[in-house]
C-alpha cells in the first residue's frame, strides 16, 4: 500500500513542479489574436510598439486556433465564465451581433473620433442597438480569380455576368480536357455546408437582385423569384463546370485545386493572391483578380469578411484595453500590416496611400469591391445569426446536392427563419 | 496432397493473411509518410503519386522542409513533452486506482458490487462535448493548472476503462490462488500485491497502453483547458495550431510530418513493452 | 472454529473493499458530480451558452422539441378542372403534394425527415428537429457496422498475432499503429485520401483500375458517406479490439489446446469449443467499451462530415458552440446517456456477463 501511495505522491510533486516552473507572469492586458504566422508576428510587433509608447502597460498576445468554430468555442468558454483573463478579442465580422452583450461600447472610449475613417458598412455591421461593440481591424471580400494565360489562349474576356462565366468556363474546360488535362474544371468555390457557403450563396443571390436573406430593417426577404433563380443557377454548376465534390469544398480545398492549375476560375478571399504567386505555386504570374460577376441586378456582389477588435465587459482594465484596441486599429498599425502582411486595411484613405499600393499593387482594384461589399445579416438577426446562417446554408446545400429543389428549400428557409426570429416577410434589399 | 505439401500451403496462406493485415494496418500510415515528404504543389498533383514526385518532370523529388519546420516549432516540441507528462500520469494513476478497485470488485466479497460497477461505467456514457463546460467551471473554481486539469479530467474515461477490464481479468483468476495464499497466512492485500498483480501483468500492460494512447489522443478537453496557458499545450492541440503564413492556410505536409514524428515513440514504447504482453502465458501454469 | 474465521475474513474483505474503492469514488465524485449534475439541470432550462439574458426553467420543452415527430400522409394532387389525380408526364406516376403543405406548423414547425411509400400511398415522417432524429439514426447505424466489423477483424488479427512466428514482436507493434496515430490527424489524413479529385488516393487508385472517372465524392455523396466514415473508424480502432482480445487469448492455458489435439479435435472445433467460450469475458468488455465509444463518436464526424451529416455528439457540439443552445445541448447529452445506458444493460444481459 505504502509503495503505491509514495508513487502517487511523487507523481503529484513532479506534475505540480513542472506546472509551477512554467507558470505565467501577471499581465496587464491580454489580446486574443490569431495564431497564424504573419498575423501573430505583426500583432506582437504592434504590441511592442504600444508598450514602447506606454511603458506602464504590458501587453500579452494570446494565440487562438485558426478554425472558426474552435476559436468561437474558446471565446464562448471565456465569456461564459465571465473571465477577466482576456481583455481584447479579435472577432470575426459576424460575431459582434451575437456577442454584443459581452463587449463594451467603444464610442464611450474614444472610437467616435475615428469611426468615420473606416468603411461604413463594417462600422454599421458592428453597431448593435446604437453601441459600437467592435472596431474594424482588417477586412476581406469575395473575389473572382481568373487565369490570364488561359483567357488569352482562347481569346475570351473576363466575365462580367454569371452567364458569361458559365459559358466561358464550359468552353475552356472542354478544350483543356480535350488537350489532355482530365482533371481540369471551370469554376471552383466553397460549397461545403458551413458559413463559407453562406458567403458564396449571398453573393449569387444579392448580385441577382434577391436580397440579403434578412434585410437590415429586420424583414425576411429570402423567398423571392430572383433568389430561387440564383440558387438554381449555382446548383447547375455542380458536376458541370465545378466538380461534384465542390459541395464538400472549403477555401483551402478550392485554393489547392486552383494553385495546382486545375481550375479556370475560383471564388476566394484575397489571401489566395499572395499565396498564388509564391515560388512553389504552379500558376505563379498566370492569374489576376476581378470583382465577381453580376446577376440580374446589374451589380457585382462580394460578401464582407474580415476581423474586428472588441473589448470584454469583464476586463479589469477597460480603458487601457480600449486604448490598445483603438491603437491596433489605427492608421499607423493598419498601414504596417498592409505593407508587411498584405492585410486589407479598413481605413479608406490607405487605399490611396502610395507606399501601400507599391507594396501590394492589387489593393487598388480592391477598393471598389470593399466599398460595395455586402454584409451578412448578422446584426439584423442578432443574437441568433449562427442559427439563421445555418438555416440558409443547409437549405442551399440541399439544393446543391440535389436533395431538394430551390423553391421548396427557399420556402422552408422562410418558415424556419420566421420560426426562429419572429420577423415578418418583406421586400429584398437591392444593391 | 502429401503432409508436407499441406504444411507448406498452410504456411503460405498464413503469411498471405499476415501480409494483407500488415498492408491494411500500415498503408494509410505509409500515405501519411508519403504526404509528409511532399510540398504543397506535389500534394495537389493529379493523379496523386505513391512516391513524392516533381509535378513538372515526374522524377522522384523528396521534400524535407516539412520536418525541419515542425522541429523548429517550439510549440510542437513542448507539446511532445506535455503530452508525455499528461498521458503517463493519467495512465499510472488510472492503473493504480483502477487495479485497487478491480481487486475489490473482482475478488472480494461485499454487497453493492453491481451498482458500483454501473456507477463507474456511467461516467463514460456522456459525450465529452456535453460535460465540457461543466468541467471547465470546476477547473476554474478549483483553480487547477492546465496540466493538472487534463490529468484529472482524462481519468473520467480512462479510469472506468481500466477498472472494468482489470475487474474481468481479476475475476477470471482462479479462486484457488486466493485460497492457497490465505491458507499460507497472507492478508488479502498482500495476496493482491504480491501474487495477483504480477499474474495480470498482460492485462495491466494492455490496458495501460490503451489508456495511454487514449489520453495521448485527446483533443477537446486539452484545447479548452490549455487555451489560456499555451505552454501547457499537448500535441493534438499544437498540431491544430499549425498554420502557414496566412490565415485559413492548412499546411497539410507539416501536419502529416507531425503525425509521423508523434507515432514513432509510441511504436517504440510498444516494442519495449510487448514482451510483457507475452508474460501472461505462465498464468496458465497455475491450474491444477 | 472455521465458521468464525470465515465471517471475520468476510468482514475484513468488506472493509478492505471499501478502502480500495474509495480513491475511485473520490476522483469520480470530484470530476463528475458537478458537470453531470449541471447537464441534467440545464437540460430543463433554456440557457444560452455565454448568454446574457435570464435563464428560465422550461421543463421538458427541450426534450419535446428534440423528440417530437409526426407521420402524415401525402395526398395526391388533384387537378381542379378534371377532378382526377395528376400524373407526372415524365415518370408516369402520381404527383403527390409536398411535405411543406402537409406537415403541421403549430405549435411547432415540423420539417420532413424521410418520405416513404406504403401500398401506393406516400407518407412523410416529420420532426421538429430533423437533424437530431437523423443524427440518432446515423450514430446507431455507424455503431452497429463499426463494432461488428472491428470485432471480426480484431479477432482475426489477434488470432494471427497469437501464433508463433518470426517477427511476432514487430507485428505487435505494427498492430498498434492505427490506434496510435492522433485521432484528429488521422481524420485529416483520411480526408485527404478521400479527395474528390484524382489528388486523393482512393480516386487515384479507382481510376487506375478503371472504375469511375476519378471524381467520387466520398464525403458529400449520401450513399458513400457512411461507408467512408465507418472505414475510417474501423481502421483506427481495430487495434484496440485486437489488443484486448489478444490479452484474453493469452490467458487461455495452452494445455487445453494440447489436450484437444490429443483427443483429435480439428483446429476449427478447438476454436469454437475452447477459444470462444473462454474469450467471452474479454469480448464482452471490449464490446461494451467499443460500443460506448461508438455511440459517443465525435472526432471523425466533426472533421470529415462537420455539418453535412451529424452524429449525436457532433450535433451536440454544433448546438452548443454554433447555436449556443445550452439547454438543448444538455438535453441531447442526457438522451445520449440514456441510450448508451440501455445499450450497456442490454449487452450485459445478452452476453450473460454476471457481476457476481
Amino acid at each position: 500500500m505504502r509503495k503505491y501511495l509514495l508513487l502517487v505522491l511523487a507523481l503529484v510533486l513532479v506534475v505540480s513542479f513542472t506546472a509551477v516552473g512554467f507558470a505565467q507572469d501577471k499581465t496587464e492586458i491580454t489580446v486574443a489574436a490569431g495564431s497564424v504566422g504573419k498575423e501573430l508576428e505583426l500583432t506582437q510587433k504592434a504590441a511592442q510598439m504600444y508598450m514602447e509608447e506606454n511603458p506602464d502597460v504590458k501587453v500579452n498576445v494570446l494565440s487562438t486556433p485558426d478554425l472558426a468554430n474552435d476559436r468561437l468555442g474558446l471565446y464562448l468558454q471565456f465569456l461564459e465564465a465571465k473571465s477577466p483573463k482576456v481583455d481584447v478579442y479579435q472577432v470575426d465580422v459576424i460575431w459582434p451581433g451575437d456577442l454584443a452583450q459581452h463587449f463594451i461600447d467603444l464610442n464611450e472610449y474614444g472610437a467616435e473620433k475615428v469611426a468615420d475613417n473606416h468603411f461604413q458598412e463594417i462600422v454599421q455591421n458592428n453597431t448593435v442597438n446604437g453601441r459600437l461593440v467592435a472596431i474594424p481591424w482588417f477586412t476581406d471580400a469575395g473575389l473572382l480569380y481568373y487565369r490570364t494565360d488561359l483567357l488569352e489562349k482562347y481569346d475570351r474576356k473576363v466575365p462580367e455576368t454569371w452567364s458569361e462565366l458559365q459559358e466561358t468556363a464550359k468552353y475552356i474546360m472542354e478544350e483543356e480536357r480535350a488537350a489532355g488535362n482530365p482533371d481540369f474544371y471551370g469554376y471552383v468555390w466553397q460549397g461545403n455546408a458551413y458559413e463559407g457557403l453562406t458567403c458564396d450563396a449571398l453573393e449569387w443571390v444579392f448580385s441577382n437582385g434577391g436580397g440579403t436573406i434578412v434585410s437590415p430593417d429586420k424583414k425576411i426577404t429570402i423567398n423571392n423569384e430572383k433568389a430561387i433563380e440564383a440558387i438554381d443557377m449555382a446548383a447547375g454548376w455542380v458536376g458541370d463546370i465545378s466538380p461534384t465534390g465542390v459541395t464538400g469544398m472549403g477555401e483551402e480545398d478550392a485554393r489547392k485545386m486552383w494553385e495546382a492549375g486545375n481550375a479556370l476560375f475560383m471564388r476566394n478571399w484575397p489571401y489566395a493572391y499572395t499565396l498564388g504567386n509564391a515560388d512553389t505555386s504552379q500558376i505563379k504570374g498566370k492569374f489576376d483578380v476581378a470583382p465577381l460577376p453580376a446577376g440580374d441586378s446589374g451589380s457585382s456582389a462580394a460578401t464582407l469578411g474580415g476581423w474586428n477588435l472588441s473589448v470584454s465587459k469583464y476586463s479589469e482594465h477597460p480603458e487601457a484595453a480600449a486604448d490598445f484596441a483603438l491603437f491596433l486599429a489605427s492608421e499607423k498599425v493598419q498601414k504596417m500590416r498592409a505593407i508587411e502582411g498584405s492585410f486589407n486595411p479598413t481605413i479608406k484613405s490607405l487605399y490611396q496611400d502610395e507606399e501601400v499600393l507599391e507594396a501590394v499593387p492589387f489593393f487598388g482594384k480592391l477598393y471598389e469591391v470593399f466599398t460595395n461589399a455586402v454584409a451578412r445579416p448578422s446584426t439584423a438577426t442578432a443574437p441568433k445569426y449562427n442559427q439563421a446562417s445555418e438555416i440558409f446554408f443547409q437549405g442551399v446545400h440541399s439544393v446543391l446536392t440535389g436533395e431538394s429543389d430551390a423553391t421548396t428549400a427557399v420556402q422552408y428557409m422562410e418558415l424556419d427563419l420566421k420560426d426562429l426570429l419572429g420577423y415578418e416577410t418583406g421586400e429584398p434589399r437591392q444593391p | 496432397m502429401s503432409k508436407t505439401q499441406k504444411k507448406v500451403l498452410k504456411k503460405i496462406l498464413f503469411y498471405f493473411v499476415l501480409a494483407v493485415i500488415v498492408v491494411y494496418l500500415l498503408f494509410p500510415f505509409y500515405w501519411a509518410v508519403n504526404s509528409s515528404l511532399k510540398s504543397q504543389a506535389q500534394l495537389s498533383m493529379t493523379p496523386a503519386t505513391l512516391i513524392p514526385r516533381d509535378p513538372d518532370t515526374g522524377e522522384i523529388s523528396i521534400f524535407t522542409r516539412n520536418y525541419f519546420a515542425i522541429f523548429k516549432n517550439g510549440q510542437f516540441l513542448r507539446g511532445l513533452v506535455n503530452s508525455s507528462i499528461v498521458a503517463t500520469s493519467t495512465t499510472i494513476l488510472s492503473l493504480i486506482v483502477g487495479s485497487f478497485a478491480a481487486f475489490a470488485l473482482g475478488k472480494l466479497r461485499f454487497r453493492g458490487k453491481e451498482p458500483a460497477l454501473y456507477v463507474i461505467l456511467a461516467m463514460t456514457m456522456f459525450p465529452q462535448v456535453t460535460v465540457l463546460s461543466g468541467l471547465y467551471a470546476v477547473i476554474n473554481a478549483l483553480n487547477l493548472s492546465a496540466r493538472f486539469s487534463m490529468i484529472f479530467t482524462y481519468m473520467l474515461f480512462t479510469l472506468p476503462f481500466t477498472t472494468w477490464v482489470l475487474t474481468s481479468f481479476f475475476r477470471d483468476l482462479p479462486k484457488e490462488i486466493m485460497q492457497s495464499a490465505q491458507v499460507d497466512g497472507a492478508t488479502p492485500f498482500q495476496t493482491f500485491h504480491m501474487i495477483l498483480l504480477p499474474l495480470t501483468a498482460p492485462a495491466l500492460v494492455t490496458t495501460g497502453l490503451l489508456a495511454f494512447i487514449q489520453a495521448w489522443n485527446e483533443y477537446l478537453f486539452a484545447l479548452t483547458f490549455t487555451s489560456i496557458d499555451p505552454s501547457a499545450r499537448t500535441v493534438p492541440v499544437a498540431i491544430q495550431y499549425f498554420s502557414g503564413e496566412f490565415a485559413r492556410q492548412e499546411p497539410f505536409g507539416e501536419i502529416m510530418a507531425a503525425a509521423v514524428v508523434v507515432t514513432i515513440p509510441i511504436v517504440v514504447l510498444v516494442l519495449i513493452f510487448q514482451k510483457r504482453i507475452v508474460a501472461g502465458l505462465t498464468a496458465g501454469a497455475v491450474k491444477g | 472454529m472455521a465458521k468464525k474465521a470465515m465471517s471475520e475474513l468476510a468482514k475484513e474483505e468488506q472493509k478492505l473493499a471499501i478502502k480500495l474503492l474509495i480513491p475511485t469514488f473520490i476522483i469520480l465524485l470530484v470530476i463528475a458530480l458537478y458537470p453531470l449534475g449541471q447537464v441534467f439541470y440545464t437540460s430543463f432550462t433554456n440557457r444560452t451558452f455565454a448568454g446574457t439574458g435570464t435563464t428560465e426553467f422550461v421543463g421538458l420543452d427541450n426534450y419535446q422539441k428534440l423528440l417530437a415527430f409526426s407521420i402524415e400522409e401525402l395526398p395526391p394532387v388533384v387537378d381542379e378542372e378534371t377532378g382526377k389525380v395528376k400524373i407526372d408526364e415524365e415518370t408516369g406516376e402520381k404527383v403527390f403534394q409536398s411535405p411543406i403543405q402537409v406537415l403541421p406548423r403549430q405549435p411547432e414547425l415540423h420539417r420532413p425527415v424521410y418520405t416513404f411509400n406504403f401500398f401506393g400511398s406516400k407518407y412523410v415522417v416529420g420532426a421538429v428537429t430533423p437533424d437530431f432524429i437523423r443524427a440518432v439514426f446515423n450514430t446507431i447505424i455507424f455503431t452497429v457496422f463499426s463494432v461488428l466489423i472491428e470485432t471480426i477483424l480484431g479477432l482475426g488479427v489477434a488470432l494471427v498475432v497469437n501464433s508463433e512466428f518470426k517477427g511476432r514482436g514487430m507485428m505487435r507493434a505494427v498492430m498498434l499503429v492505427p490506434w496510435a496515430v492522433i485521432t484528429v490527424v488521422s481524420a485529416k489524413m483520411w480526408q485527404w485520401m478521400f479527395q474528390p479529385t484524382r489528388a486523393g488516393l482512393f480516386n487515384m487508385l479507382l481510376d487506375k483500375f478503371g472504375i469511375g472517372t476519378g471524381n467520387f465524392s466520398f464525403l458529400t455523396n449520401p450513399s458513400l458517406q457512411m461507408p467512408a466514415i465507418i472505414a475510417v473508424d474501423v481502421w483506427k480502432t481495430t487495434p484496440f479490439m485486437a489488443l484486448l482480445l489478444l490479452a484474453g487469448l493469452q490467458l487461455i492455458p495452452q494445455e487445453l489446446y494440447e489436450a484437444a489435439e490429443v483427443d483429435g479435435a480439428s483446429k476449427i472445433r478447438q476454436f469454437f469449443t475452447i477459444t470462444l467460450p473462454l474469450l467471452k469475458p474479454s469480448v464482452a468488455v471490449a464490446l461494451i467499451f467499443r460500443t460506448l465509444d461508438s455511440l459517443r463518436v465525435f472526432d471523425v464526424f466533426q472533421v470529415l462530415l462537420a455539418q453535412k451529416r451529424y452524429s449525436m455528439a457532433s450535433f451536440n457540439y454544433f448546438q452548443l458552440i454554433s447555436a449556443r443552445q445550452m439547454g438543448m445541448a444538455s438535453a441531447i447529452g442526457v438522451i445520449i446517456f440514456i441510450l448508451i445506458f440501455f445499450f450497456a444493460l442490454a449487452y450485459m444481459k445478452a452476453l450473460g456477463v454476471d457481476t457476481e
